[in-house]
């Protein structure tokens, strides 16, 4: 195969996003080398400017009539675009609410950019990644640049804690999760791409074996790591407590959503034929992060402790989407992550706001904060607010359609356990609300009575507040005015072959039942 | 390009000429080669102490050995027969299993990367296709003896030479594997059996010396910083370590240690032959002696002589890196371990990644010269 | 059965028996030097595997990269931070001991069965032995072709990760003004915060 001829095969512009984040990242990483600190004034925005041109590319690339790259290693499908996008989107806003806090720490900022840059690097090809060996070191390439994010300050016991246990049991679902990927190399006689993996273990009478079986539980134990739902979450509330807020922030939005674009292609492109079997762990799985993450929030003292235990419970409703396997099943699911999104960001900017003026994170230090900081107060009620799924909000829109999805395709079960927790979670994102609103003056906290003059211009501020209001202004807005946001969504999942090929068509005729469906949500949701 | 003389084939041809089956004729001739191996490397390793002693003392206006044998030859004889009646001390408080199996460890690798060392077309063990690379993998596994070697003598300055010899010896793995990379990119082979054939055909001028000047640097610099010649002896720096790691050792242990060291320096000069100096190639050809003088390559008296020149000419370039090394030893001053891998890290690696990229537009610009 | 075959069989017995000793030898000794020391020496049987597997360069890449490097370096880690701690006996350890091992033997007992029951594809292809090089080769530069190249950002990364964590940022002179707040998190620790109450 002469030159030309590859070059032609491997239709590498399918990868250009990516191409574009890897310029991002070298440049900032020269930059930074040549003129040292001086460099921090101009690496952040660089960097969200590569990642938001990242996007764009991301953008002209919709419906791509030839979406394979790279001999079927990469997959730019809709779907991948969507979630590459949600990536990279969570990585630029990350890349706002970082600046000032990195700064803070005394920590280089340059490296902290090219360190989360990888990362999404790693979680964009994580989601196109259309072959074993490409999943393998994508989901490495995002692993290890998150211990490194999570290690990143270093003088404190508590991120070196977070950073160890996060290796050593992300280390352990590696390679659990490679040795699942190998039994199924194995078994479909040496092939790699997932496409034809099924195909192959037809064809070697492998399909009825006990071997897939254990192939599936052992990947599905690495991408539920990936994902934090139950069983495997045990890293996530000291990862979360230990970790820059700005990591963790990432590790909730960016990481998990690759987690997700991973479990989609895999489950559905390469173990059809256990369909049966992935979905029966997927439905535990998910009915018990709703039910722990959201129990567990409860007795949180600490934020983002809180805020794990309630990404934890968040990634089970998301599960639901992937569960029912039903157009709309997978359209809810993208489009609550979209959601999530910034609704999440939102919280953690607060929380970073509020951590940088006050140095501390425990919810009893937030009593009263709507004396002293009314932008914050509001801003953080609205995201948690909208992550408890109140109404007007985007949060709300993204749940109902979920349990709208999940209820027309028959899982009673799962949205009727998604609603009582969702109610659980609501009384714990209240109670935050109440702390900060309600209080009188002479129960504010100690924190709070010396909480200093709010001023926007210390370096590194001004991103923060575009970062804050960004995520404010979508959280609130992106609920009444979802519509691009559904179609994007919609589109996305009925562009994607994979997807059209697979979708289980419901049971029963259910149309009838959806508007009721809807009214029944809408009228729980508003009557909590 | 003649095959040369092919000793296995006409050993099975004698023994089957006497009346023996093919077969066994095989089987007794598959240790053969080996054994021939492990006592020529011995040799070669004894003439090198042998050649240290008198070259170090030429260097000091001394005469250096003289009574032992002509010219003092059997000195190194001696010293094996010393060393070996030498009482092994079982040092207290050492880990007996470690400390016995670190200089082992150090010893078999090197004597194994024999394998692949040609001394002529037909003249070496196995013609492997990942040939060079057998060697470079097989040199990784010494830092671990010598890791071994430092920690279980229980003592600070054996540990720290173990730990020096493991960083220097790691650290400059990666220039010499470099260079050795951009070789077999112009080959198009690992076999160092192709790596010598590329090299022929124009005498000297087709050596790789003249077309990888910059490789041979590195792999010469690196190599010697492998086998822990002089400038970059530090792992045994006797000013600060005493003897290193091996300073607790004695007798058969030590001579293993001794053995190995040298055995290392022989085969990196053999292998600077092999990559750079054309191997068994002559400087001129005897192919166009022999065309000159109007005589057929076949015949068996100039295939003999072939070989002879073959196995003279690798020997002859080999001791001749030894003999440079040895200079070496005596002129120039021990670096300091900061200095060692900042030239490996950041001078080193850097220029020898240079060379390869260089190397490889070369190839694509002037394939006819960079073996395209 | 021929020369080779008994060969090979013998060599493979006692391959396996090395690699399988040396590998509970990591696990089980108490020495964690020992235990690293058997770690390469599991490896460099894992090589002598590839070798009966007629994957030459596999062997030889097994050694440099396993035992050259990934084992150095671990032995490193280790002779360097050689602290001696002693712990104080956990009372009824071997409950936990016990319950890992059982976990194991049903682990092992369930991949066993599995590798017995299922009726695996094995190839025809005859193995492709010195031409492994070439084939590798294409490969990367084909169909691994991304994972190839984005594994080197990968590693780039870590190496920079690596020495972000493990350099020194400050001179010895420079600690003069000694800053707490510097390279940690800016929230309290949480014992702080209710103690102060």
């Amino acid at each position: 195969m002469d030159f030309a001829n590859l070059a032609a095969q491997l239709n590498a512009g399918t990868i250009l996003p990516e191409g574009i984040v890897i310029i991002t990242l070298l440049t900032v990483l020269l930059g930074d080398l040549i003129a040292g600190r001086a460099a921090s004034r101009w690496t952040p925005y660089f960097a969200i400017g590569g990642l938001l041109s990242a996007i764009v590319a991301l953008y002209f690339q919709w419906n791509n009539p030839t979406p394979n790259g790279f001999l079927g290693g990469f997959n730019a499908d809709d779907l991948s675009i969507v979630f590459r996008g949600i990536v990279a989107l969570s990585a630029s806003v990350t890349l706002l609410l970082s600046v000032r806090y990195v700064e803070q720490s005394g920590t280089p900022l340059g490296e902290f950019i090219v360190i989360l840059l990888t990362a999404t690097l790693g979680g964009m090809f994580l989601s196109g990644a259309d072959e074993l060996v490409m999943v393998f070191v994508s989901l490495e390439t995002l692993s290890i640049a998150s211990y490194l994010l999570t290690g990143y300050m270093k003088r404190d016991p508590r991120s070196n804690e977070a950073a160890l246990k996060y290796l050593l049991i992300g280390a352990a679902s590696s390679a659990i999760f490679l040795y699942g990927v190998s039994l199924l190399y194995g078994l479909s006689g040496g092939e790699t791409r997932l496409s034809q993996i099924t195909t192959n273990l037809l064809a070697n009478n492998a399909n009825e074996s006990i071997g897939v079986v254990i192939a599936l539980v052992f990947v599905i134990a690495g991408i539920a790591f990936k994902i934090a739902a139950v069983p495997f979450h045990q890293w996530t509330p000291d990862v979360y407590e230990g970790s820059p807020t700005p990591v963790v922030a990432f590790l909730s939005v960016g990481s998990k959503a690759a987690g997700f674009a991973l479990a989609i292609r895999l489950l559905v492109n390469a173990f059809p034929m256990v369909s049966e079997q992935w979905h029966f762990v997927m439905t535990a799985l998910a009915l018990l992060s709703m039910v722990l993450g959201n129990v567990v929030a409860l007795a949180q003292g600490s934020m983002k402790r809180m805020l794990a235990y309630s990404s934890i419970g968040q990634a089970g409703f998301v599960m639901i989407g992937l569960i029912i396997g039903t157009d709309a099943g997978y359209a809810s699911m993208v489009f609550y992550l979209m959601v999530y999104l910034f609704m999440n960001l939102g919280g953690f900017a607060c929380v970073i706001l509020f951590t940088l003026r006050t140095g501390t994170d425990e919810i009893t230090e937030y009593s009263g904060l709507y004396q002293k900081d009314p932008l914050l107060t509001l801003c953080l009620s609205i995201c948690l607010l909208s992550l408890g799924g109140i109404p007007p909000l985007a949060g709300f829109f993204g749940k109902i359609y979920l349990f709208w999805a999940g209820w027309q395709a028959g899982a009673y079960w799962l949205v009727l356990i998604g609603l009582l927790t969702s109610v659980v979670s609501i009384y714990y994102y209240i109670r935050v609300v109440k702390m900060m609103v309600v209080k009188e003056p002479e129960e504010m906290s100690e924190a709070v009575k010396n909480y200093p003059a709010i001023s926007w211009t210390a370096f590194g501020m001004r991103p923060l507040q575009v970062g804050l209001i960004v995520c404010l202004v979508a959280t609130s807005l992106a609920g009444i005015l979802s519509n691009p946001l559904f179609n994007l969504a919609n589109n996305s999942v009925t562009g994607t072959p994979l997807l059209q090929s697979s979708v289980i068509q419901p049971a029963r005729p259910v149309m009838l039942q959806s508007s009721k469906t809807l009214d029944e949500a809408s009228v729980l949701e508003a009557h909590l | 390009m003649t095959s040369g003389i092919d000793l296995q084939a006409s050993f099975i041809e004698v023994l089957t000429g006497l009346g023996l089956p093919a077969g066994v004729a095989k089987v007794l001739w598959l240790p053969l080669p080996m054994v021939i191996i492990v006592a020529a490397v011995t040799v070669l390793a004894l003439v090198s102490t042998w050649l240290e002693r008198k070259i170090s003392a030429a260097a000091q206006q001394r005469i250096g050995p003289e009574y032992m044998g002509p010219l003092g030859m059997l000195a190194p004889v001696a010293d094996v027969i010393k060393l070996l009646f030498k009482e092994d001390i079982s040092i207290a408080k050492t880990d007996p299993w470690l400390f016995a199996i670190a200089p082992l460890l150090v010893f078999i690798p090197v004597f194994l990367s024999y394998i692949i060392v040609p001394f002529g077309q037909n003249l070496l063990i196995t013609d492997l296709s990942v040939g060079i690379f057998i060697w470079i993998s097989l040199s990784s596994i010494a830092p671990i003896g010598l890791l071994m070697a430092g920690y279980s003598s229980n003592n600070k300055y054996s540990l720290l030479g173990g730990l020096r010899a493991a960083a220097q010896s790691i650290s400059y793995e990666i220039p010499l594997a470099l260079a050795v990379l951009a070789i077999a990119m112009m080959s198009n082979s690992l076999s160092t059996i192709d790596i010598v054939d590329q090299q022929s055909g124009y005498g000297i001028l087709s050596w790789n010396i003249w077309r990888q000047p910059i490789g041979f640097l590195i792999f010469w610099i690196a190599a010697l910083a492998e086998c822990e010649r002089m400038p970059f002896d530090l792992p045994e720096a006797e000013e600060e370590l005493v003897a290193g790691y091996q300073t607790e050792y004695s007798s058969v242990k030590f001579m293993l240690f001794y053995a190995g060291s040298y055995a290392n320096l022989v085969l990196s000069a053999l292998l600077v032959s092999v990559l750079y100096l054309g191997g068994w190639e002559s400087p001129i050809p005897v192919s166009w002696i022999a065309g000159w003088i109007n005589v057929s390559e076949n015949t068996p008296w100039l295939q003999l002589l072939t070989a002879s020149l073959g196995i003279i000419m690798t020997l002859f370039k080999t001791y001749l890196m030894v003999f440079i090394a040895i200079l070496l030893r005596w002129t120039v001053p021990r670096v300091r371990i900061d200095q060692l891998l900042d030239l490996g890290w950041k001078f080193l690696l850097p220029v020898s990644l240079v060379n390869l990229l260089v190397t490889a537009a070369l190839k694509l610009t002037f394939p006819v010269a960079f073996g395209g | 059965m021929n020369l080779a075959d008994g060969v090979q069989i013998v060599s493979f017995v006692v391959l396996a028996a090395m690699m399988l000793g040396g590998a509970l030898g990591v696990v089980l000794l108490d020495n964690i030097v020992y235990s690293a020391f058997l770690l390469g020496f599991v490896f460099i049987s894992m090589s002598g595997m590839y070798i009966l597997l007629n994957a030459a360069f596999v062997a030889a890449a097994q050694v440099l990269i396993y035992v050259g490097a990934v084992n150095v370096l671990i032995l490193f880690g280790i002779m360097l931070v050689n602290k001696r701690q002693d712990f104080a006996p956990v009372p009824k350890a071997w409950l936990g001991k016990a319950a890992t091992g059982l976990v194991c033997v049903g682990l092992f007992v369930l991949l066993g069965a599995m590798v017995l029951a299922t009726p695996w594809s094995l190839s025809t292809l005859t193995p492709i032995g010195d031409g492994a090089l070439v084939a590798i080769g294409k490969h990367f530069f084909t169909d691994f072709l991304l994972p190839f190249e984005l594994a080197s950002v990968l590693l780039l990364m870590a190496m920079i990760g690596a020495i972000v964590l493990a350099r020194r940022d400050f001179l010895p002179g420079e600690l003069a003004e000694p800053d707490e707040t510097v390279l940690t998190l800016p929230e309290r620790p949480r014992e702080l915060v209710s103690s102060k109450k």
